[in-house]
C-alpha cells in the first residue's frame, strides 16, 4: 500500500516532533512532582519563549549583526545569540510570573494553581498575540535542501539533525544534573517528598528557583525548534502543543521526567506515523486515544509516578 | 482544636528522654510542635538557651536540632548515599568525615549505600532516616516511633543503634508506643494522655511502676 | 432619540439573552465544580456539541449548497434540547470513565482533549457538520407564529406612531428572552432542590473530603460521574438555546475562551458553590466582557489588539480572584443549612 511507503519518512518527522514534545514534557514534569499542580499555561511558555527568540533577533538584525549560516544550517550567529537568550529570558520570566502569581497560592491546593495557570495560559497567549498579532511569523526564511539518505528513501535537513542533536545533549545534560549533582539530587528529594525535604534543611525555595529555570529554558527551547521545524509561529502554537505534551508526560508516568521522555518519543512517532492513515489534522485525536487509553490500562504511565 | 493543653518537657544535654502513652495523646503533635512544624498557641520552647518558638523548621536544623518523622522519612527514589548527602545539605565543606561517621553507626548501610532506599527494607529505611538526621551533628534529635511498623527482631536493632547515637553524646528524645524497649534505655520518660502530662520519673522506675504497666505498656 | 432608546432596549435584550444562556452554562458547571469538584476545562466543546446537536436535530435538511449528507430532521425545538443534553450527557459519561478515579488534572486534561477533538469532527467531517460553513437557518421556536401574530397586529394598528412599530418588530427577542430566563430560572430551582437533596450532600462530602465519604460506604464514582454527566447536560442546553438564537453555527462560535474561560472566570467570581452565585457571576462578567468592548473602542488598537487586550484583562480578574477572594462573591452552599448543622455537643 502507498501508505506503508511513507513510514520512513514519518519516522523521521516523529523522531523530530517527540524531541520537541519530550523537551516540552520533562519542565512539565518536574513542575508536577516539585511543586504539586499541573501547569497548563506550559505550552505558552513555549510559545513565550518562540516569541523572545524572534524578538531579540528582530533587534539584532536591525543593530546589524551578521546572520551567515553556520555550515549547512540556515541560521547563524546572531540567531544562534538570540536563541540563548531567549532561554534566559523566558527563564526570568516565569520566575517573575512564580513570585507574582504562584507563589502566594501554593498553599491554596493544586486544583486552584492549575485554575490560575490557565488563567496565565490564555493571558500570556494574547499578550504575545497584542505584540505581533495573530498572523504567522516566519522563523527562518531561507528554504533548505534536504539530504537524502539512499536505502531508507528518507529526507532529511541539516535544521533537523539539529534539532534532534541538541534535544539528545539537552536531556543527558539535564539527566547529569539531576543525578549529579547537589541541587539536582535534592530537586530529585524534593519531588519525592518536599515537606521532608524542608525538615531535612534543604533549601526549598531555592529547589523551585532552579525548578522554573529549568522547565521554562526547556519549554522556551522546544518553542524554538518548532519554529525552526514548521517554519512559522503563531500564538495558538503553545496552546496546539498542550495536548500532545501533556499526553506524553501521562503516558511516561506523571511526575517522572524520564517518563517524559519516553512519553514524548511515543506521542511524537505516533502522531506522525498515523498521518500515513489518517488525516493530518486528526494529529491531537491519536495523543488523546492514547492518553485515554493509558489511563485505562495503567494510569500511572509507563514508568510509574513520582508521588 | 487544642491537641495539646499545657505540656511541659524537659531535657538535659546528652540524655535520653522518652514519651509514652495511648494513641491520640498529642505525643507526635508534641514533637511537630517542638521542631516549629506547628505552632504552639502558648508557651515557650527554649533550645540551648534560646527561644526557638515559633521559629520554621529550617532554622531549626540550623541550630543543631534533627527531626525523624513516623512515616514517609526518606527520600526513596534516592541512594542511602544521596539521602545522607541530602542531610548535609546545607553545608558548604566537605563532610566525607562525618558520612564515615555515620557509617561507622550503620555499617549495615554502608554495604548498602549505592541502593535506591525504595527498596530497601523496614529497619535499613529506619537507618537511613536516622543516619541523615546526624548528618549536620544535631545535639538533639527528635524521633517520632523508630520501632513501628517493624519486627521485634529489627526494633531491638534500631534500639541498640539508638543507644549507640546516644553514646556519641547526642541527646535523644523518642516518641513510642513499644514503651518497653525505648524506657530500658531512656534516662527519663514522661507519660502523656489526652494532651496533658501524666506522670514523670526515670525509664527505671516507668518500667517497674505496675499502674503504668498496665496502663499503658500492656501489662 | 427615540431610535437610540429602541437600539438599548434591543442591546438589553441581547445582552440579557446571552448572559442568561451563559448562566445557564454556569450552573451546569457549579454541579461539577461548585459542587462536585471536579475540574472541567472543555465546557466549550459540550457548548458546541450541544448547539450542534440540536441544529442537526431541529434544523432543516442539507440543501443544494451543504456539503453534509446527514442531519436535518426539523424535529421540534424541545426534542432538539432534549437531544442536546442526551449526547453532552453521553460524552462526559465516557471522559468520566477512565478519568474520575484518578487526580483532579487527569479530567481536566481529559476535557481540554474532547474539546479539541469536538472541535476538530466539527471542522472536518463535513458530511455531518459541513465544516467551517456551518449550520444555517436554524429555527427559532415559534418564531413564525409569533412573528405573524405581531405583523398582523401592526397591521391592525397601522396608525401607531413608527417607532412602536421600530419597538414591535423585534419582540420575538423579548420572547425569547423570556424562554431563556425561563429555562434558566426552571434550571435554578431544579439545581437549588438537588443541592439540598441526599444526593446533593453526598456529592458535597464527597468534595470535601472523598476518603471519609467513601468509607461511610458510598460509591463516590458512581456520584462523580452522575455530577459530571448532569453538569454536561445542562451545558448542552445551553448550547441548544444558543443555537437556535443565532440561527447560525460554526466552530469558530466556539472557540475554547468564550465556552469556557468565561464560564470559568464567572463561576470562580460569583462563588463556586452557589447557584445564584452561578446566574449573578454571569452577569457581571458577561457585563465587563460587554463593557471592555465599548472601552477598547475608544483606543488607538487595532481590533485584535483589543480583542486580546480584553482577555488580558479577564485574565488578569481570574487571578485577582484566586489571589484575594477565591471563594467568589456568594458563599458556597453549606452542607446543612444554619439551623440543621450538627452540634458540637450533638452525640
Amino acid at each position: 500500500m502507498g501508505a506503508f511507503s511513507r513510514i520512513p519518512q514519518l519516522i523521521v518527522y516523529g523522531i523530530i516532533s517527540g524531541s520537541i514534545i519530550s523537551l516540552g514534557g520533562i519542565g512539565v514534569s518536574l513542575t508536577y512532582s516539585i511543586l504539586g499542580f499541573s501547569n497548563f499555561a506550559h505550552g505558552d511558555i513555549m510559545a513565550l519563549g518562540a516569541y523572545i527568540c524572534l524578538g531579540v533577533f528582530a533587534l539584532f538584525t536591525g543593530l546589524g549583526l551578521g546572520n551567515t549560516p553556520i555550515g549547512p544550517l540556515s541560521f547563524g550567529f546572531s540567531f544562534a545569540l538570540s536563541f540563548v537568550l531567549a532561554l534566559a529570558l523566558t527563564a526570568l520570566a516565569v520566575i517573575v510570573i512564580d513570585r507574582i502569581l504562584f507563589k502566594r497560592l501554593r498553599k491554596a491546593g493544586s486544583i486552584i494553581l492549575m485554575m490560575a495557570s490557565i488563567g496565565l495560559a490564555l493571558g500570556l497567549r494574547n499578550i504575545l498575540q497584542f505584540f505581533w498579532g495573530p498572523q504567522p511569523h516566519y522563523y527562518i526564511e531561507k528554504i533548505q535542501v534536504a539530504s537524502i539518505i539512499p536505502g531508507l528513501g528518507i529526507r532529511i535537513k541539516p535544521d533537523q539533525v539539529f534539532i534532534i542533536i541538541l534535544a539528545v545533549a539537552l536531556v543527558v545534560l539535564v539527566h547529569c544534573f539531576l543525578q549529579y549533582t547537589k541541587m539536582g539530587k535534592a530537586m530529585r528529594a524534593s519531588a519525592d517528598n518536599i515537606a521532608l525535604a524542608r525538615v531535612t534543611g534543604i533549601n526549598t525555595d531555592r529547589v523551585i528557583l532552579w525548578t522554573w529555570v529549568i522547565g521554562g529554558a526547556l519549554a522556551a527551547t522546544a518553542g524554538i525548534l518548532a519554529g525552526i521545524e514548521n517554519k512559522f509561529i503563531t500564538p495558538e502554537l503553545g496552546w496546539q502543543m498542550l495536548l500532545s505534551v501533556f499526553a506524553a508526560v501521562i503516558l511516561g508516568g506523571l511526575g517522572n521526567p524520564y517518563g517524559a521522555i519516553l512519553g514524548g518519543m511515543i506521542i511524537g512517532l505516533s502522531e506522525e506515523v498515523s498521518t500515513a492513515f489518517i488525516s493530518t489534522g486528526y494529529k491531537p485525536a491519536v495523543a488523546f486515544a492514547i492518553m485515554i487509553i493509558m489511563l485505562l490500562v495503567k494510569p500511572t504511565g509507563l514508568l510509574g509516578r513520582r508521588k | 482544636m487544642e491537641v495539646l493543653h499545657e505540656v511541659s518537657v524537659k531535657l538535659d544535654a546528652g540524655e535520653i528522654v522518652t514519651i509514652i502513652g495511648p494513641n491520640g495523646a498529642g505525643k507526635s503533635t508534641l514533637m511537630k510542635t517542638i521542631f516549629g512544624l506547628l505552632k504552639p498557641t502558648g508557651g515557650k520552647i527554649l533550645f540551648d538557651e534560646k527561644n526557638i518558638t515559633g521559629l520554621p523548621p529550617d532554622r531549626i536544623v540550623r541550630l543543631g536540632m534533627a527531626y525523624v518523622p513516623q512515616v514517609d522519612n526518606v527520600f526513596p527514589s534516592l541512594t542511602a548515599q544521596e539521602n545522607l548527602e541530602m542531610g548535609a545539605f546545607i553545608l558548604t565543606r566537605d563532610f566525607s568525615d562525618r558520612m564515615d561517621d555515620i557509617y561507622g553507626l550503620f555499617p549495615l548501610l554502608k554495604e548498602r549505600r549505592r541502593q535506591r532506599v525504595g527498596k530497601m527494607s523496614g529497619g535499613e529505611r529506619q537507618m537511613v532516616a536516622m543516619g541523615r538526621a546526624l548528618m549536620l551533628n544535631p545535639k538533639l534529635i527528635l524521633l517520632d516511633e523508630p520501632s513501628a511498623a517493624l519486627a521485634p527482631n529489627l526494633a531491638a536493632m534500631i534500639f541498640d543503634r539508638i543507644a549507640a547515637i546516644n553514646q556519641t553524646g547526642v541527646a535523644i528524645l523518642i516518641v513510642e508506643q513499644n514503651a518497653k524497649e525505648s524506657l530500658k534505655l531512656s534516662d527519663r520518660g514522661y507519660v502523656l494522655a489526652s494532651g496533658r502530662n501524666r506522670f514523670e520519673d526515670t525509664g527505671k522506675n516507668l518500667l517497674t511502676n505496675k499502674e503504668i504497666g498496665e496502663l499503658y505498656l500492656g501489662g | 432619540m427615540m431610535e437610540q432608546f429602541i437600539g438599548v432596549i434591543n442591546y438589553i435584550v441581547f445582552f440579557a439573552i446571552t448572559a442568561g444562556t451563559y448562566g445557564i452554562l454556569s450552573l451546569g458547571l457549579n454541579v461539577q465544580w461548585g459542587f462536585a469538584g471536579l475540574f472541567n476545562i472543555g465546557i466549550a466543546g459540550f457548548y458546541a456539541l450541544g448547539a450542534y446537536t440540536a441544529a442537526l436535530i431541529s434544523g432543516p435538511p442539507p440543501s443544494a449548497w451543504d456539503g453534509r449528507m446527514v442531519g436535518g430532521f426539523e424535529l421540534p425545538f424541545i426534542v432538539g434540547l432534549l437531544a442536546a443534553a442526551a449526547v453532552c450527557g453521553i460524552v462526559a459519561f465516557l471522559i468520566g470513565i477512565p478519568t474520575l478515579r484518578l487526580r483532579a488534572e487527569y479530567l481536566a486534561i481529559a476535557t481540554i482533549g474532547i474539546a479539541e477533538i469536538i472541535r476538530l469532527v466539527l471542522k472536518n467531517e463535513s458530511w455531518l457538520t459541513n465544516g467551517v460553513w456551518g449550520l444555517q437557518q436554524i429555527p427559532s421556536p415559534l418564531y413564525n407564529p409569533i412573528r405573524s401574530g405581531v405583523t398582523g397586529f401592526l397591521q391592525v394598528h397601522s396608525d401607531w406612531p413608527a417607532w412602536v412599530h421600530s419597538l414591535l418588530s423585534r419582540s420575538y427577542n423579548w420572547f425569547y428572552l423570556l424562554l431563556v430566563i425561563g429555562i434558566l430560572f426552571a434550571l435554578y430551582l431544579i439545581m437549588q432542590r438537588l443541592v439540598r437533596s441526599p444526593w446533593g450532600r453526598v456529592i458535597k462530602a464527597i468534595r470535601e473530603d472523598e476518603d471519609v465519604a467513601a468509607m461511610s460506604g458510598k460509591n463516590t464514582f458512581s456520584f462523580k460521574i452522575q455530577a459530571l454527566v448532569l453538569g454536561a447536560m445542562i451545558m448542552g442546553i445551553g448550547g441548544s438555546l444558543y443555537a437556535h438564537y443565532a440561527r447560525f453555527i460554526s466552530p469558530s462560535s466556539f472557540k475554547p475562551l468564550y465556552g469556557t474561560f468565561l464560564v470559568w472566570v464567572m463561576l470562580v467570581l460569583g462563588g463556586s458553590g452557589n447557584n445564584k452565585g452561578a446566574i449573578l457571576g454571569s452577569f457581571v462578567v458577561w457585563g465587563i466582557w460587554a463593557g471592555t468592548d465599548f472601552l477598547t473602542g475608544y483606543l488607538p488598537f487595532t481590533a485584535s489588539q483589543a480583542a486580546s487586550l480584553r482577555i488580558i484583562f479577564i485574565g488578569i480578574l481570574l487571578e485577582v480572584i484566586l489571589l484575594w477572594r477565591p471563594q467568589g462573591l456568594l458563599q458556597r452552599e453549606r452542607r446543612f443549612p444554619k439551623y440543621l448543622r450538627p452540634r458540637a455537643d450533638d452525640k
